[in-house]
Parts: structure tokens; sequence; C-alpha cells
């Protein structure tokens, strides 16, 4: 029989560090706004960033008085999270050397990665591999040539 | 009514471009990025050496059908297709993934059906009055309108109401990242040069949508959507059902979205979520909007596709467009050399007003088996492709679906950074809808709000020109009703509880 006393404290620590953040945004926002030349351009973004410091303060304090565990991060595998944003952070710091079909590419297979959770074979392999070039270049052909936007 | 204009509508030409307009429209506004506006102004060359009624038709049927066309990834991938579906994928993103995916898109098609002919008739029958109403609205009544739709937060802050509000003012301060529309400040830049377009609503509701989904699915191997038995076809018989069994709800959110699409600038989104907000309102308790309630699916697409024709009120008659598409239909119109006007409702340019009407009649019609049958495959691609290609095919066409907007590659990374952001702060209880909506909602906000500063001032009367105006001030009753609504009745429904407990 397990004896170790269950912790029951909910963790709540995620919620308060989001709201603190917000607290600073506003802040930033209320010093960014001394700024401003006009009168006209202060009014919104002061009252936006009053109410989310005080909106924010509002919910530390709740949070404090009647904590509610945070769903947290919940579980997962943290390198398919990081390689999917990653391979997509990549493929735009590609985009304007290598083009758009090659960076376009790297990050459908960073993705394609990330998201593969079954045993690899030659068959998905190359299943998964053509489909990715067949969207890639009917996106590709799509955008360019049909709606004539322009792609690197 | 002029039924020789109804005969002109119905040639075989007319109908085909009709059908043609409909289905391109869908396909487009189902891919995240692509707009309904974009949609138009991309088809908008092939017209120019069409006969002016059949050029309006297409445009017509581009338009609605891209309007209803972002349903579907609303729906089945939590990103809307176009921001008119925002609001869509409060109720349709959980049916899907509860396993009603095929039934919320039948759904979607049947009120966004319903709500187009009404948008429809209303231009039929009554645009020269309703044109007025477009007359009838000032930057304070803008103002009011936007916080009516602000108050939208309250139902949306998943019962954390300091969460949903901190999250709404976010999105304001976002809306204001850049050069200030009334003066011309730069604000929140920092010195970047990148950030002084501001943030591209289409590529933030992409960002904060879809990536979340996209971290989410990548981490477990679980299916993306769950699937009942094998997927057979669209579920219309029930869905027909349920939208007759909410006939009020749609005839109301139909018309909410009618005279909406007719205020210039505020377009499909604020009609969705006004609409949305209404039925939340007024929703019976067992009804739990947000958690794949139907009623609320109904509400946004049907009003979102009364946009369409309640926007082209003020398009034609007064020449003022209701709606971004309208504003590009609206130049096309005058390439054709239409002048628009009341006079285009009489003689002489009539012909072509009415022709282009019942033309919007009749591809608001064939969208019904057109989107059915889209429907269908879309669901059935969507829930058989395997999530290994799901996963990056998505992910591409966030990438390409916002550098498309504006060409621009920060644009992207700037769409991925505040998508991570979304799903970090989502996990704490900050949900992405009232950052969205703050971030749409925003801007009109801040002009409606600093020209009537400026008038009120001007003329020493500010309360007055806040609260004394007859429709500001019924529109501040509805916002105050919509906030302090749901907490009466969530106390009723609390003594009720506690009544019967204590009577058992």
């Amino acid at each position: 029989m397990n004896s170790q006393p269950v912790n029951t404290k909910p963790n709540v620590m995620g919620s308060l560090c989001v709201s603190l953040l917000f607290v600073l945004v506003g802040a930033v926002t209320l010093f960014d706004t001394l700024s401003y030349s006009d009168v006209d351009s202060k009014v919104f973004p002061r009252a936006a960033a009053i109410l989310l410091i005080l909106a924010s303060v509002v919910s530390i304090v709740l949070t404090l008085l009647k904590p509610v565990a945070d769903e947290g991060f919940g579980s997962g595998a943290w390198w398919r999270r990081a390689l999917l944003i990653s391979a997509m952070l990549i493929a735009c710091l590609l985009m304007p050397k290598l083009g758009f079909v090659t960076s376009s590419a790297v990050a459908f297979l960073g993705a394609l990665l990330a998201a593969m959770h079954d045993q690899w074979t030659a068959r998905t392999a190359f299943v998964y591999i053509v489909s990715g070039f067949i969207v890639v270049g009917g996106f590709y052909a799509l955008f360019q040539f049909g709606l004539n936007v322009p792609l690197p | 009514m002029d039924f020789g204009s109804f005969l002109s509508a119905l040639t075989p030409l007319n109908l085909l471009f009709a059908l043609f307009g409909v289905a391109a429209g869908t396909i487009i506004g189902s891919i995240p990025g692509l707009t309904a506006t974009m949609a138009v102004a991309v088809l908008v060359p092939i017209t120019f050496s069409m006969q002016p009624a059949s050029a309006l038709i297409l445009l017509g049927a581009i338009y609605t059908g891209a309007i209803y066309g972002g349903a579907y990834a609303a729906i089945l991938l939590n990103t809307p297709g176009t921001p008119s579906a925002i609001a869509t994928t409060f109720d349709g993103y959980p049916m899907a993934k509860r396993g009603d995916g095929d039934l919320a898109v039948a759904l979607a098609c049947f009120a966004s059906v319903f709500g187009g002919l009404v948008g429809a008739f209303a231009l039929l029958f009554l645009a020269p009055p309703l044109s007025k109403v477009a007359l009838a609205f000032g930057p304070v009544e803008y103002f009011w309108l936007s916080i009516f739709g602000l108050s939208l937060i309250a139902s949306l802050s998943n019962g954390n109401l300091a969460k949903g509000l901190a999250g709404g003012a976010f999105g304001l301060i976002l809306s204001t990242v850049g050069v200030a529309e009334v003066s011309a400040d730069i604000r929140l830049t920092f010195g970047s040069q990148t950030m002084i377009g501001g943030f591209g609503v289409v590529g933030a509701l992409i960002g904060l949508y879809c990536i979340p989904v996209l971290i989410d699915l990548v981490a477990v191997p679980d299916r993306h959507l769950k699937v009942e038995q094998g997927v057979q076809s669209v579920k219309i018989k029930p869905a027909f059902l349920i939208a007759l069994n909410s006939k009020f709800n749609l005839l109301r959110s139909s018309v909410i979205g009618t005279l909406v699409g007719i205020l210039p600038g505020a377009g499909g989104s604020v009609a969705g979520l006004v609409a949305y907000s209404e039925a939340k309102r007024t929703a019976k308790p067992h009804q739990k909007f947000g958690e794949g309630e139907p009623d609320g699916l109904i509400a946004t697409e049907s009003a979102n596709n009364a946009t369409v024709g309640g926007g082209f009120i003020p398009t034609l008659v007064l020449g003022i467009p209701g709606t971004p598409p309208d504003a590009v239909i609206l130049g096309a119109l005058l390439v054709q050399g239409v002048r628009t006007g009341p006079a285009l409702f009489q003689s002489g340019g009539g012909s072509i007003a009415y022709t282009f009407i019942y033309g919007l009649i009749i591809a608001t019609v064939l969208m019904l088996p057109v989107g059915l049958i889209i429907g269908r495959y879309a669901y059935k691609s969507i829930v058989s492709i395997p999530k290994a290609v799901l996963v990056p095919t998505v992910a591409f066409m966030t990438i390409i679906g916002t550098f498309a907007i504006r060409n621009s590659v920060s644009d992207v990374v700037i769409m991925i950074l505040l998508g991570v952001f979304g799903w970090v702060v989502g996990r704490f209880g900050f949900a992405a809808s009232p950052i969205v909506l703050g971030l749409i909602l925003g801007p009109i906000a801040e002009q409606g709000f600093v020209q009537t500063w400026i008038i009120g001032s001007a003329i020493g009367d500010l309360p007055g020109m806040f609260f004394g105006r007859p429709i500001s001030q019924a529109i501040v009753a509805f916002t105050v009703l919509s906030i302090l609504y749901p907490i009466f009745a969530a106390r009723k429904h609390k003594r009720a509880e506690s009544n019967s407990e204590q009577v058992s």
C-alpha cells in the first residue's frame, strides 16, 4: 500500500507567471505612450493597458485566494513540439535565401518527423515524402501561377 | 420586381458562372489565410471582358462561397478559413473533436444558405430603405458596437472573467501596434521597422487558433478527430432537423448579419460574434455554448453569410462598400461602367441590379448542393489523412497563407511566435478567443472612440455624444444586458438547483 501523502496543493505557478507577464506588458505599454506626440494616440492604448494591469492583478489575487490547478503543459513529447516549431521558424529564415519551395520542404519534413508516431516503413516513407512534394508543389503552383502571389 | 431580370439571371451561362463562382469561392475560402476579399480580388480580372450582369453574378457567387468555405477549416482544424468564421471555431471544432464533424459541416451549410438567402432577399426588397441604416451609424455607434462585441469576452472566458478580460485587453494592445489610425503616431514598435505595419488580423488568427492545435497534435499519438464507425457522408437529415428546430435562432442571426453587413467596415467577423453573443444570451440552461453547441454554429454561419446581401445594400444604393469584398466588387462595377446609386434600382440600371440580385439568390441556393458535396469530401479527407501528413500540410498552409497576405516572411515568423504564445497562455487558462476579439475590434473601437471624443470635445458635450444618441443607447443597453444576463441566469440556475436539493 502506498503511504506517501498526496500533495493536494494545486499548482498555480503558470497562471501567476502569465498574469505577471501581462502586468509587465501593460506597464511597458504605459511607458511607451509617454513618447506619443498626439493625445489621441495615447487614450486608447492607455485605457487598454490599465484594463490589462487591473485584470491581471485581479487574476493574481483570485489565483492566490481560490487556487484552481492549472492544466499545465500536459503529457506529450516535448521534442516533437520543439521540432515542429523550429522547423517552421527555420523555413522562414531560409526562405529569402533558398526560395519558397526548398524552405517549405524543410518545414514539411520537420513537421512530418514531429507528427509521425507510427513505425517508419519504406512504403510510408515513400508515400509521405511524395505527398509532401505534391502538397508543396501544388500550393506553390496555385499561389504563384493561379493567384499571382509573388513567392521568393 | 422585374421578371425579365430573373430570366436573365437564369441563362445557362449565368448559372454556370454562379456554380463556378460558388465552388471556387468555397475552395479558396476553406484555405486558411485566403480571405473572401482575396478570393474576389484575385478573380476580378477575369470578369472585365464579361457582360456586367454576368460579372456581378460571378463575383457575388465567389464572395458568398468564400464566406461559407471559411467554415470548413474552422470546424475541422480550429482555424478560421476567413476572419468571418472566427466564432464558428467556438462550437464547430468541439463538435468535430467529439465526432460530430460531419454534422457540423452540414449544419454550417444549411445555416449559410439560409443566412445568405435572408441577406439577398433584404437586398431585393429593402435595399433603398435599409441603406439609411448605414448613414445613421456614426463613430459613436461603431464604438459601442465594438464594445458590444467585446462584451462577448464575458462568455468566452471559460468561467474566469479576469483572465478573459486580461486576454481581451492584451488583444486591444496588440491592435494598437504600428501607425495610429487617427494621428499617425508610431506605437509599440520599439524601433522595429517590421512592426510598423502592425499585427495582421488574418496572420494573428491563423497563429492563435491553428498553431496551438498543431503543437497539441504532434505531441501525442491520438487521432486528430474522433470518428464513429467509418465515414459515409455528411449528416444531411439530422442537420436539417436541428436547423429547423433552431429556426428562430437562424432568423435572428440572419437579420443580425444583414444589419451588420449594411454597416460599412463591420463585416462578417463582427456579425458572427454579435449573433453568437445573442444566441448565447438567449440560450436554454442545458445548452453549453463553447463545448460543441449546434446553435452557436448556426448563429455564426447564418450571420456571416447574411452579411453578403447586407453588405451589397450600401454598396449598390449609396456607393459605400459594406464589407471589404464589396469594395473590390464596387471597383469592378466602376470598370464595367455601372454607376451605383438609387437609380440603379430604377429604370435603366435596374435590370443589371436585379439580374445580379437574382443571380446572388441562385448562387446561394446552389451553395447547398455544392457546399454539401465539397463538405463531404473535405470532412472525409481530414479524418482519413494520417496525422503525419495532415500536420505538415496544415503547417505548410499556415506558412503560405500568412505569407500571401502581405508577401512578408516577418508576418509568418510573427504568426508562429504568436501561436506559441497563444498555446502557452492557453495552457494556463488564458483563452485565445478574447485576445482575437480584442485584436479585431480594437481598431473599430479606437477609431470610433477617438472620433467621438474629438467631436464631443469640439461641441462641449462629451456625455451627450457618447450616451445621447438613440442607437447608441440601444447598443449600450444590449451590452449591459449581455454582460449581466449570464450572471443572473447562473445565479437563478444555482438557486433552483439548491431548492430542488432541499426538496429532495
